[in-house]
């Protein structure tokens, strides 16, 4: 069973390894979401590689475990982001200030903030119970 | 002077504070008085976990069967104890269910539930310096007692005034969505919404059902490139060689200087075995392709393609 489910999970990250390599396959079809974006030079691909690059680094996940995060569960939320939403990320990524601990705290912060867009994303308790009318 | 301006601008910003919107909306012919979504299923929150909560009735509705514990690790941000709106979507889609955002009014919501769609909404509940950042469903209103009811926290139905609740609601930014099974679309939502929704999509959706998905946007909306270039990507992708050929020509008519859709018809024409048409088409999509260095040399990849495999077929 061990066993089993060991090779899955290999099997798995090797399939988000390869994924790169996939799309190099398919790249004569043109993709929808190129068609979109046509106008713009991006490649989400890129930039989704780059954030990986961000939250592979060890003291990065050192300190996303310590805040109770999943390093591989991360990497699962970037891959299921668009271009669009990836491009604002490695944008944050890219003005975090660099090296050191402030980096990582940049960095943690961006993905906490998941990764994206502002402050109205969290949410909170529920002790509303202010009567109607 | 400017101080006066500004002092005038503050009080219509106050003025504008008493729930705009409802009053047009309790005046709106188009919609039904009243509608209530009764059956939708209830998920009562733990602590502090109202993004799970909110996402698992949302996708129980439309019978995508998981637990908001199943969702938990998903959408949940321990130390921050809440779910981001971005993951919210993104989960809703990895179950298979097609998310999409809504325009950002109270019209559009009320017509979703009057559609049938119950709709996430994220309300603060406390005041824009104090957030209590909280996610609920919307499930029914009536318009002539200006009512809304949500599945919320630990409320199976929790009733609003829709002024209430347009004050909670409009400090998110009116940020709502309705999630699908493929094959259905919001009421409300515009053509771009509806893409982007898709567009995300695709990335997790096994090819059957983006095909299903993008086939009802089609539908909607049978001139749009985007949505015919995945109607033909989708269709090519589950193995139908026909309609992809077809998904891809209705886009040449409708936008006959698409470089992209002559060059995924030549692929389409080059696996039904027509090499001459093939190389006809992707000549095309070249001639179409401009100063886009990156379209061009996927373009030639095509033109290379037919030429390998002609050459194949000449050689015994």
């Amino acid at each position: 069973m061990n066993y089993i489910k060991r090779f899955f999970s290999a099997f798995v990250a090797a399939a988000f390894l390869f994924t790169g390599s996939i799309h190099t396959v398919q790249a004569a079809m043109i993709s929808s979401e190129q068609v979109a974006a046509s106008a713009v030079t991006s490649s989400g691909e890129q930039d989704r590689e780059r954030i990986i690059a961000a939250l592979s680094r060890e003291d990065v996940q050192a300190a996303m475990v310590a805040r109770g995060i999943d390093p591989a569960q991360a990497k699962e939320r970037v891959a299921a982001l668009t271009d669009e939403e990836a491009s604002t990320v490695a944008a944050q990524i890219d003005n975090a200030p660099a090296g050191g601990n402030a980096f990582i705290g940049a960095i943690v912060l961006i993905f906490l903030v998941l990764l994206l867009t502002d402050i109205l994303g969290f949410t909170k308790i529920f002790p509303f119970t202010r009567s109607v009318r | 002077m400017y101080l006066r301006g500004f002092i005038l601008a503050l009080a219509f910003v106050l003025a504008s504070c008493a729930a705009p919107g409802v009053r047009e909306v309790t005046q709106n012919t188009q919609l039904p008085r009243h509608n209530e979504l009764t059956k939708t299923p209830f998920f009562p929150q733990e602590l502090y976990q109202c993004g799970p909560a909110a996402l698992a009735t949302a996708l129980n509705t439309i019978d995508i069967r998981v637990t908001p514990e199943q969702l938990t690790p998903e959408v949940y941000i321990p130390s921050r104890e809440g779910s981001l709106q971005i993951e919210m979507l993104a989960a809703a889609r990895r179950h298979g269910a097609l998310a999409i955002q809504i325009p950002p009014r109270l019209d559009a919501l009320l017509q979703e539930i009057s559609a049938g769609n119950v709709v996430v909404v994220m309300q603060n509940l406390g005041l824009s310096w104090a957030p209590t950042w909280h996610y609920a469903v919307a499930v029914g209103y009536d318009l002539d007692r200006e009512l809304i009811w949500l599945r919320s926290g630990t409320f199976e139905r929790l009733e609003m005034t829709l002024s209430t609740f347009e004050r909670t609601w409009a400090r998110s930014q009116h940020w709502a969505f309705v999630a699908l099974p493929p094959g259905k679309l919001p009421a409300s939502s515009g053509s771009d919404t509806v893409i982007k929704g898709l567009l995300a999509f695709e990335k997790t959706a096994p090819a059957i059902h983006t095909r299903t998905a993008y086939a009802a946007a089609v539908e909607r909306w049978p001139d749009d490139l985007v949505l015919l270039m995945g109607l033909g990507n989708s269709s090519y992708a589950t193995g139908d060689l026909d309609g992809a050929a077809k998904a891809f020509q209705q886009a040449i008519v409708a936008h006959p200087d698409s470089a992209a859709a002559h060059n995924n018809l030549a692929h389409v024409l080059l696996e039904q075995g027509n090499a001459k048409s093939a190389m006809q088409a992707a000549e095309k999509a070249m001639n179409l392709a401009g100063q886009d260095e990156r379209l061009k040399s996927q373009i030639a990849e095509t033109i290379d393609e037919i030429r390998h495999k002609a050459k194949k077929s000449n050689s015994p």
